[in-house]
This record gives C-alpha cells, structure tokens and sequence, in this order.
C-alpha cells in the first residue's frame, strides 16, 4: 500500500457517508414536519409543536447518549479499560455546569470552563487509581468511587445545590442556541454539530500514533511496556479524553432535560452506556452512534407498547445480545465485509449480462 | 500392544497453531521420552491427550479407544495422571490433601501409601505442613506422588528434573523407573542424559510435529541427530 | 528460583517471622489503623450506646457476608464476578415474604413449578436423548426451529395485542399495524437464516455443533411457551391484577396487616389433566434443551430406579397438594408465624439454590472463554430480576412482620441480660442497651453458624478440599479427573443459595423494595475488596468491618462528629452512610491492592 498525504478532499471523499448523514440528519426535522405534520419548512424554525418538534427532541437524547457512549467506548472498547464509574464522568459536566449557572449564576463560558476542569480533575482522580490497581479490582475502585459521588449527590445535606433525590431542575438556557424549550432546531444542531465533531475526533485519534498505543494497551498491556510506552501516560490521556467528552455530554443533557436526576450518575446509566456500545460493537467507535439510535429508539417503543415490562425486555435483549452477538451491529457487519462485496459483485454480474465475471 | 496412540493430531491454542502433526506410539509398560527444543509443542502434546488443550484434528487412542474430545476429568479417569511442569501442587492444600484430592474412589490413597511413601520417604515427614512450605523438590515429589494415587496405567510427566539439584535429579530418577514397573509413562524431558537413562523410546517434535521416533539405544550413539534437534538440550545434565 | 540448602532451623524462624512483618508491613499499619479509629470511636461513647452500636454493626455484617460469601467463593473458584449476586438476595427476600404472609399463593405456585422442574429429575433420558438429537436429519432440525421461531412469534403478537389495546386511541394502532408487519417482516427474515443455516449444515463436527445449539434454543422455546400458557391456568390469588392495580400501596398495607382474606382460588378454565399434561411436557423440553446445549456429553449414568422413583414423588407430590390445597392453606395459616417464617427460609434458599444452578449452567458456562462477557451477563441477569420482581411484585415496598418467638411484648419484656435472648421478648436489654431480639441476636446468630458452616465444609470435607484447590488451579484439578464444571455449578448455586437466605433474613428488620439488592450487593463487593477478593475469611472480615463502620457513622451521625475545621458539629445524613464504606474500600485497595487477606500476586 502507497501511503498518501490526506488532503482535505480525499477526507472528504473518504467520509461520504458520514457526509450523506449529516445532510440527512439536518433535513430529517423538515421531511418530518411537511410529510407528518403537514406542515411548512417555517414550522421548524418557528419551533412549533408537532412530530417534527417530539423527533427532534428524541434525535438530541440520542445525539448526547451517543456522546456518552463513544467515550466509554473509548475507554472499555479500544483501551481495555474496564471501568464502572463512567456515569460519574456524564453527572460531574451535568451537575457542574447546571449548579455553576443556576446558583453561582455564572457566565455559560465560565461554567464551561468550570466543567472542563472537573472533567480534568476527575480523569486524574481515576489516574490515581490506576496507578495501584488493575482489572477487576480498577473496576470495583471506579465502581466505588461513582457510587460515592452517587450517593452524596441526592443525599440532603446538598439539597440547596443538587436538589437531593429529585436532582437538579429550574436551570435556564445562557444563550438562545441552548434553549431547547424555545430554540429547539437551532439545539438541535448544535448536539448534532458536537456529535458528529467529537466522532470524527475519536476517529482520528485512534488512527493516531496514540491511537495504536490504546489498542496495544488492551491487547497486551506488557508488550507495550516492553516496547518502550509507558503505558500510564497513554491510559491518563485516555480517560482525559474520555472525560471530557462524556462531561460534554453531561453539560448538554443539563440543557435539555428540564430536571437533571441522580440516576445519571447511578450504576444503571454506566449500563447503559454498556448496552449501547455492546449494540453497536465494542471497540469500533461508529458503533457508539448506532447503538444510541437503536438503544434510545428501542427503549422508546418498548416503553410505549409494553410500559413498564420494557426494562424486563431491555434486559432479555442485553443478554441475548452478549451471548449471541457479541460483536455489536457494526462489529457484525465488518466481520462480513467480505461477504457482502462478494454478494454484490455477483448481483451486479447478474444484472449487467455485457460484463463477464472477472476471476 | 500400544497403550497409548496419537495420530496425525493437529491443536491450536487461540489462533495459533501449536501442533502441526504429532503421531505417537507409547507401548504399554515402557517409558517413552518426548524430546524437542523449548517450544517445540512437548507440553501441549500431554495436554491434548488429556483433552486439557483439545485436539483440532487427528485422533488420540487410549487403550483401544478413541478418547479425542471427551472431558478432560473423563479422561483422566480412565487411569492417565499427569504430572504438571513447574510443579503445579495446590499450596493453599496440606500435602496430605493434595495427595487425597487425586482419589478416585474412598481409600485409593491408603492402598498406596506405603508404596508412595516408600518411593518418597520425605513425604511421610510434611504430611501436615501446607503445600507453601515445600521445597522446590519436595514439591516436585508430591506432584509425582499425587498422580500415583489413584490406579493410573498411563503417567504423563512433565520436566520433572526441571530446576532440581543433582542429588535431588538422581532421587527423582529412581522414583520414575520404581514406578514404571506399575505404570506406562511419558515423560518430556529436557535433560537428554536423564531421558536417555529412563527411557526405552524416544520421540521428537519439533516445531509442532513428530518427525522421528525408535528406540532410546539407537539415538544414544546418534551425535548428529542430538544435537540438530535437541542442541543445548545435551549440556546441562550433571 | 528454589535453592534446597537448609538453614539452622532456629534462624530461618527468627527470619521468617522478620520477612513476613516486613512483607506485610502495609497490611499491619492498615490494621493497626482501624482498630486505633474503631476504639477512638467506641471510646467516644457510653456502654449503652457502643454496645447496640456494635451488635447493629454485627447484624449489617451478618447480611452482607451472607451476600458475600457466596460472591467471594464464586469469584475465588470461577473468577466470576456475579454482579447479579444482590438480586438473588432480593429475590430472596421476595418470595420468603410470598411464602410467609401468602402460604396459599405459594401453594397455588408451587404445583405447576414441581409439574415443571419434576421431568429434570429424568436427565439420563433427555441426555441420551439429546444425542440422538445430534444424529437426526437436518429436516428434523429445520422443523424444529421453525416450530421454536413460531412460539416465539406467536408469543410477541400475543403480549403486542394485549399491549396494543391498553394503548392511547387512534394515535398508535396505526403505528402498530406497522410494527406488526415490520416485526412479521423480521421473523421471516429470521426464518430465512435459518433456512440458510439448514443448507449449510453439511454434518460436519462444526455444522452439527451450531445446529444443536440453534436446536436447543427452539426447544427451549416451546418448553417454556408451553409451560407459560399452562401456567397462566393456575390462579394465583395474591396477584389479582385488579385489586393490586387500585390501589398498590393500600395492597400492600393489608397484606402486611393480614387484614386482606385470601381469595378463593379460581377454577380451572380448561380441564386441570390437560394443564398438567402440558406442564410436565415444557418441563420435559426445556430439561432436554439444556442437556442439548451442553457440547459434550460423557458417558450417561443409566436410568435406574431411583430416577424414576424422584420423577412419580414428585408428580405425585403436586397432585396431592393441588388437591389439598385448601386444607392445607387452612393448616399453614394455622401454624405460629415462627414455623411459618422457617419453612419460608427453606423455600428461599432452596429457590435461589436452583436459579443459581440455572444461571450457572445456561448462561455462564457457554461463556467461560470470554470473562469480560461473563460479568456483563451477570449484570443483565440482576437487571431482569429486578424488572421480573417489579413485574410480579409490584413497585410497592413491602414490610415483614417479625416472626412470632421473636416479637413477645407485655409482661416480662424486654428480657434481660443475656438470657434474654430466649425469652421470646422483641427486644432485650444487655449492658444497659437496648437490642432488638431479631436483628441483633437471631440474624447475628445465623450469619456466624453459616461461617462456621461453610468454613466446616470448606476445611473438613472433600467437596470443600475441590473447591480450595479448584480456586488456586481448576484445569488441574480437572486433570486429576474432577468434573470441574460441576462443582462450579454446585458453588455458584450454593453462593445464590445463601444470599437468598440473607434476603429471607433481612425482610422482617429492613423490609423490601426493589433496591434493597442493588444496596447490599455494594455492600458486599465493597467487603468482598476489602478482605481480598478471593479470600473466604477476608469475604467475612470485610462484611464485619462494613458493618460496623456503617452502624458507627450513623450513631456519630445523630450525635455529630467534631471535625477540626468546622465550627459546628458535622452530622451526615443517613443516605451518605454507605459512601463511608465505600471510601473505606477504595482508601485500602489503594493501599493494599490484594484486599486485607488476599494474596498479592495469583
């Protein structure tokens, strides 16, 4: 293989599909809105209710579980990492910036700036850790440390701060593109604009030098030793990136969801960042934005035939899916790559009698 | 007769392929020495016939029957024991536990105790003490030992010279052809001078597969054959 | 590297004694440490309030070792992390409860399971049958996954139509025709995989793996559709959806009351011979599909008399009790709430003994080559009993009445002194402080005897030799002829077993609710670390401590604690108390990352 300078339009060429989502994903409200709700393009912009205004909504809290997810996927997935006190990483940019805004009334970029400390500090707190521990007991010690933060978060001795078990509400948008209640298309955007940003860093990130260190990392943790990596600072900027990205997360969640509640920061969210990147394959990256779709769209409907036997089905398919496809959807359909070049090459035969089969 | 018969066995561990064709013909009541260079599949070749690493391909024959993919507890309870290499004793287990835990049925052991205790006198001494407290060659002992308890007519032994001092080497080696007049052994062994003086046959494997076998006296004189496969395998005898 | 020179005995003891302080020189101070905070602590208080103080911490301790126990023996032998440990404690707790204020719905429960788990006392049939199974045509095969596939199928219409009816008006049902076809859509698509599955099936040792697996499934399938549908047949009062559907909590508060009558139990809506006939049928399947889906099987043990003889006991055991169910309720419901509360510990724990060994068998076992994959299973399982518990149960929290020997008051009461303890008062009063006769003596008393129990079997037995040695090096132990896998199923279910039991224990001194697992499974992990993960004594070290220190921060709590920066008193609220623990835990794995008695390097 020749390597080649990567000009912008060969990326460009490249990423065709992801191009072809975007522009989809922008036109999705207005198909909705003239197809469904029958009504005009104006409709969206003018933020009124119907389908269109109810899948935008949906469309975020599946953009901002998709952020969510990637960056656990970053950590269990592609480093090896297994960590259970990922949810902490979502709560701590949730809970900051909506605390720096509603009661230290802060200026949005401030609070940014705050959450992106925390986010810091917490990635270190867990570096701390990782210096002693490892696997199993790693899991348990960032288990540990996300039910402490659980736990203090709803107790009522911060109340007046965290809103203790009802969680945080009557946090007001800083800037028009936030409101989601008000600016619902132009919110929408920007969690897709963030996606779709931190997809495309995580995928260049991975294609880096570094990426190939957090992949030696989960494969063979002393042969990168041995080769000269020192493999802590590589984990560090891992979980910095990682916590970051997730506390991003966080940050829009407190904007969209009107009460921000403890059970982000619970076991139960970690789960599920588990289950969205155990949909969508473990360790692949674009299976964290599949499995958010699917997971979000299929908690959804479950939720809606079957009401509160959902979450008994949710959990039936989890297993199902650990045991029998336990390479996620994107893991699934890379591993038949192969397969399905040769099914179209030989339907393509099919359909042009002039062309021979080249073999 | 043969007791013990590998055909053409092919094994992977993962996706590596460790044995590429092993063939093996253990006679019954002989000791037969499995001889290669470190790596060359020795220990894994024991471990497919006891189903531990389970064969691919090829088949494994115990005593007329074809043992390829059963349980390993199954086949060991055919009557194949297996001494580990690094003497794979549980030292959380007292030395009389680790001897009782290889019985098959109630009072295997104190039918053999006297002939156990006979070929390792040391034993009888530690019976309490927990399995951490042994020497290095004292476990090598209770490993072999374990592996006498029940009424086993195949022993499958593993480097048992490995890391023994000399006099220990000579002790170890008595026990093994006091035992061969009850049982069948194969043994791997790198110190060739210590094969050579146990053994009535030779294999050698090389990278995953059998590629000569006959009779211990005839390799002995062979120079050549010694030291192209087995090489540094020769030197560190006493 | 080992060196046999021997030493002059006397100086290699000087020696040893000298590498061990320094070897463990972390784990002394760490010790040393709490015993300094634990007496600061006691000291601070008076002798009737540090007494109850510690004797509350014991109780806690005594639950969570029970939790812990099991997880710590499961981990050590399997490297199993059961994160669906705490659940079965739920579960526990749950169906003891059933069993001791509704005696009959047990009953009405009970008949149709021992319809379904009788066939499974039959195995060396289904395993002999399970390998010709493995000879049949692929023809035969096909058909019985389409057959599995159509259960399935019709299985989901059934609960989607029911679902679909309850749904909002006008809005939905379009969108559930739709599903419908779409759902059709993937079910034929699912058909026409198998279908490929079936052509490719070339008989070859792969081929023939993957087909009895798919096989097993399908089988599984129509077992289970059978026994669900036969199921429904026998009314269990307790749920009937419409009283508990007004007004759950109000439920809830009459059952624990006893102020709500058992229902007269409905009739049959098809002939009871024919529900019974179908019940031992999905029994028959499911017990064939597992013994299918094991990939080897060894020699079959003959069908002696003796299975036979299990098989009609307990037929016959179920005809019996349905028909003498309401003689039998009368009875139960006659008997002192004491003799009550113990048959619900023995039903609980042998409950959680065979969901243990089901779990174990069906969804573990297939996954020994990939542990990650393992505790994720283990966390779906306590995500669905969790749900299957809400479902059945219910959302409401639940109280338990104290058993009777346990609950006297009036003349005499509270007991005193240690004697006390038999008196058959609720409470008992020993150094000046007051304890509850149940919490801190009962629960305390059973949490010991399981130790000794277990430690009993673990040191003295053979099974217990197995699984000690099982834990340092089970592909050994295997290679001594051991059935390994049997005894992993024997401890996994044993470990469910007993945190079962902690569930029946804990529901008359802390109630139920649909989380109490998720809070002791912390709890117990967090001992489990403490003691070193795989190290049974450290199991119950690390509950006792938890325990305690939970009981003490919540005494200090009421009281305050005088932190030096703070001008006032710093009083926790009760919710924070776990966090305590938890530091605890996380504060000594960095310390000592192998746990206070675990070994350093495995």
């Amino acid at each position: 293989m020749t390597t080649l300078t990567p000009t912008p339009q060969s990326w460009l060429r490249r990423r065709r599909g992801l191009l072809a989502m975007v522009a989809l994903l922008i036109a999705f409200p207005f198909l909705v809105s003239i197809i469904v709700d029958g009504q005009g393009l104006g409709a969206v912009i003018a933020n009124d209710q119907g389908n269109a205004r109810f899948l935008q909504g949906l469309a975020i809290e599946i953009f901002i579980l998709a952020i969510y997810a990637l960056s656990y996927d970053l950590i269990l997935g592609v480093t090896g990492l297994l960590s259970f006190g990922h949810a902490m990483f979502f709560a701590v940019g949730a809970y900051t910036f909506g605390i720096m805004l509603k009661t230290h009334e802060m200026q949005w970029v401030a609070a940014l700036v705050v959450v992106l400390i925390a986010a810091i500090l917490q990635a270190f707190l867990f570096g701390v850790v990782l210096v002693r521990v490892k696997g199993i007991a790693f899991a348990l010690v960032t288990l540990g440390l996300a039910s402490v933060f659980w736990i203090v978060i709803q107790s009522s001795d911060l109340q007046q701060w965290a809103g203790a078990e009802i969680g945080l509400q009557g946090v007001r948008a800083p800037v028009w593109f936030l409101d989601t209640t008000n600016e619902r298309f132009a919110f929408y955007l920007v969690t897709m604009t963030l996606m779709i940003l931190c997809y495309v860093l995580y995928l260049r990130i991975i294609d880096s030098p570094s990426g190939k260190v957090f992949h030696a990392i989960r494969e063979n943790e002393d042969r990168a030793l041995m080769l000269g990596y020192n493999t802590f600072w590589f984990k560090l900027l891992v979980l910095v990136i990682a916590s970051v990205t997730a506390s991003l997360g966080g940050v829009l969640h407190t904007m969209h969801q009107p009460i921000v509640t403890p059970n982000i920061a619970g076991l139960g969210f970690t789960v599920t960042a588990l289950l969205i990147i155990l949909i969508g394959g473990v360790g692949t990256i674009t299976g964290a934005l599949v499995g958010a779709a699917v997971y979000r769209l299929l908690q959804f409907y479950l939720d809606r035939w079957f009401g509160a036997a959902s979450e008994l089905l949710i959990g039936l398919a989890y297993v199902v899916l650990v045991l029998y496809l336990p390479y996620g959807i994107v893991g699934t359909w890379r591993a038949k790559a192969a397969k399905r070049k040769e099914g179209w090459e030989r339907l393509r035969t099919l359909l042009s009698p002039g062309e021979r089969p080249t073999s | 007769m043969s007791l013990l018969r590998l055909e053409e066995v092919h094994t992977f561990i993962e996706q590596f392929h460790i044995l590429e064709g092993v063939s093996i013909d253990v006679p019954e009541g002989d000791i037969v020495a499995l001889l290669g260079r470190n790596g060359a599949g020795k220990t894994t070749t024991l471990k497919t016939i006891l189903g531990l690493t389970p064969a691919r391909s090829g088949s494994v024959f115990y005593d007329g029957n074809n043992i390829t993919g059963r349980r390993s507890f199954d086949i060991a309870a055919m009557g194949i024991g297996f001494v580990p290499e690094h003497r794979a004793i549980f030292s959380d287990l007292s030395v009389e536990e680790n001897l009782l835990i290889a019985e098959r049925e109630r009072g295997d052991f104190a039918a053999k105790e006297d002939f156990i205790f006979g070929l390792f006198p040391d034993l009888k001494r530690l019976i309490r003490l927990p399995g951490t407290n042994l020497s290095g060659g004292q476990q090598q002992m209770l490993a072999v030992a374990r592996a006498l308890v029940p009424n086993n007519r195949l022993l499958l032994i593993d480097e048992p010279s490995e890391g023994l001092a000399p006099v220990l080497i000579e002790q170890m080696m008595e026990a093994i052809r006091r035992l061969s007049s009850e049982s069948t052994v194969l043994l791997v062994e790198q110190n060739f001078i210590v094969a050579s003086r146990l053994a009535q046959h030779f294999v050698i494997i090389e990278e995953g597969r059998s590629i000569m076998s006959g009779a211990m006296k005839d390799l002995v004189d062979d120079d050549e054959t010694i030291k192209r496969y087995l090489g540094a395998g020769t030197g560190g005898a006493t | 590297m080992t060196t046999d020179t021997k030493q002059p005995e006397k100086v290699s003891k000087q020696r040893q004694r000298a590498d061990w302080l320094l070897e463990n020189r972390a784990r002394v101070s760490v010790l040393a440490a709490l015993a300094f905070l634990f007496i600061v602590a006691l000291a601070g208080l008076e002798s009737k309030d540090w007494f109850p103080t510690i004797m509350q911490g014991l109780s806690v301790g005594a639950l969570t070792f029970l939790v812990a126990s099991g997880l710590s023996l499961i981990f050590g032998l399997m490297d199993v992390l059961s994160l669906a440990h705490g659940e079965i404690f739920m579960l526990g707790a749950y169906v003891g409860w059933t069993v001791y204020t509704r005696f009959d719905t047990t009953v009405d429960a009970t008949v149709p399971l021992l319809l379904v788990i009788a066939p499974f006392t039959l195995m060396p049939l289904w395993q002999r049958m399970a390998r010709w199974l493995r000879t049949l045509g692929r023809k035969w095969h096909f058909g019985i996954w389409i057959l599995g596939l159509g259960v399935v199928y019709a299985a989901w219409y059934v609960i989607f139509a029911a679902g679909d009816a309850d749904a909002i008006e006008g809005e939905v049902s379009g969108a559930g025709a739709g599903v419908t076809i779409i759902v059709s859509l993937l079910f034929v698509a699912a058909a026409y995989g198998l279908y490929r599955k079936w052509r490719s099936n070339d008989g070859s040792v792969e081929s023939v793996k993957e087909a009895m697996s798919l096989t097993s499934w399908s089988l599984l399938a129509l077992g289970g559709g059978a026994a669900i549908t036969a199921m429904t047949k026998f009314p269990l009062v307790i749920w009937d959806a419409e009283d508990f559907a007004k007004s759950p909590s109000n439920f809830a508060v009459q059952v624990d009351l006893g102020t709500l009558a058992p229902l007269p139990a409905d009739s049959f809506g098809w002939p009871a011979l024919v529900a019974f006939v179908v019940l031992l049928l999905g029994g028959s399947l499911i017990a064939l599909a597992l013994s299918s889906l094991q990939t080897a099987i060894g020699d079959v043990a003959p069908l002696t008399r003796k299975h036979w003889t299990g098989f009609v006991a307990m037929v016959g055991l179920a005809i019996v009790l349905h028909l003498t169910k309401a003689s039998l309720n009368e009875w139960v419901f006659g008997l002192s709430t004491t003799w009550r509360f113990f048959l619900a510990i023995a039903v609980a724990t042998g409950l959680g003994f065979a969901v243990g060994a089901f779990i174990e068998v069906v969804l573990i076992r297939p996954l020994y080559d990939r542990p990650i994959y393992q505790l994720m299973i283990t966390l779906g399982v306590g995500f669905i009993l969790i749900e299957l518990v809400r479902e059945v149960w219910g959302r409401p929290e639940f109280t338990m009445a104290r058993p009777a020997a346990f609950n006297g008051t009036g003349e005499g009461c509270p007991g005193q002194g240690l004697g006390g303890f038999f008196s058959g008062c609720s409470t008992v009063e020993v150094f000046g402080g007051r304890l509850r006769v149940y919490n801190e003596g009962f629960v305390v008393l059973v949490g010991a005897l399981v130790l000794i129990g277990v430690t009993l079997l673990l040191k003295k037995t053979r099974i217990g030799m197995v699984i000690r040695a099982g834990v340092q090096d089970p592909e050994m132990v295997e290679a001594l002829g051991i059935n390994v896998r049997r005894v992993f199923t024997l401890v996994f279910a044993m470990g469910s077993g007993l945190a079962a039991l902690g569930g029946v224990l804990a529901a008359p001194s802390i109630g139920l609710s649909s989380g109490m697992g998720a809070t002791f499974l912390l709890g117990a992990i967090v001992a489990l670390a403490i003691g070193g993960l795989t190290s049974f004594p450290g199991a119950a070290a690390g509950a006792l401590l938890v325990g305690l220190l939970q009981q003490i921060i919540i005494r200090f709590g009421q009281t305050g604690i005088n932190l030096p920066f703070l001008d006032e008193p710093f009083k926790p609220s009760p919710t924070v108390v776990p966090a305590a623990a938890i530091l605890l835990m996380v504060v000594i794995l960095l310390v000592l990352p192998s746990g206070l008695l675990g070994r350093s390097e495995r």
